[in-house]
């Protein structure tokens, strides 16, 4: 019973983990990709707070102490009201072009 | 888990390695800030999925940090090119 438990976990947290990396590898095509510096920050804001998420969620599934677990939160939630704001004011920087 | 560990951080080295030839290849500040954006939050994840993986916490420091100095990095970057764009017009 405890290794089924295990094995989910496992399997759990490996998809999250690779879900988050493969995201964070489209994103760095997307910079080749698109045309515009606009366009480029649309691709490149995605794994800055998703993939970090994803990733965050995949890691807390193998630890078992809650300080990794709580280290982990202040990381997510610090990405998730950091990266929007320096995304903003970047946008705004660039203007049109 | 080793082979997850190994698909997982050769997709994120290879993202960092696409966002360092977006830095160093003909771009302009604007785009290396961006990019420079997404390396601290690739370095981020790789961070993370390595001391998942690795079940230690020593590192999870450092995921606190990156991500405020990623921060403050591309706030003052975005600070830098405003104030320059009102110099010029």
């Amino acid at each position: 019973m405890s290794d089924t438990l295990q094995l989910i976990r496992d399997v759990v947290s490996a998809v999250l983990m690779l879900t988050g990396s493969l995201l964070a590898l489209v994103s760095s095509i997307g910079l080749f990709r698109f045309s515009s510096t606009r366009a480029r920050m649309h691709a490149t804001t995605k794994p800055a707070t998703l993939g970090v998420l994803l990733c965050a969620i995949g890691a807390a599934m193998q630890f078992g102490d809650v300080s990794s677990v709580a280290k982990l939160a202040v990381i997510v939630v610090l990405q998730l009201v950091a990266a929007p704001i320096g995304a903003h004011m970047l946008g705004r920087a660039v203007g049109g072009k | 888990m080793t082979i997850v560990a190994y698909l997982s951080l050769g997709f994120l080295a290879l993202a960092g390695s696409l966002g360092v030839l977006r830095i160093v290849r003909h771009a302009t500040l604007g785009d290396r800030a961006v990019a420079f954006d997404m390396l601290t939050s690739i370095l981020t994840c790789g961070l993370l999925v390595s001391s998942g993986i690795a079940i230690d916490g020593l590192n999870l420091d450092l995921a606190v940090l990156l991500g405020l100095l990623g921060f403050v990095a591309s706030v003052t970057i975005a600070r830098f090119i405003e104030s320059r764009n009102e110099a010029e017009s």
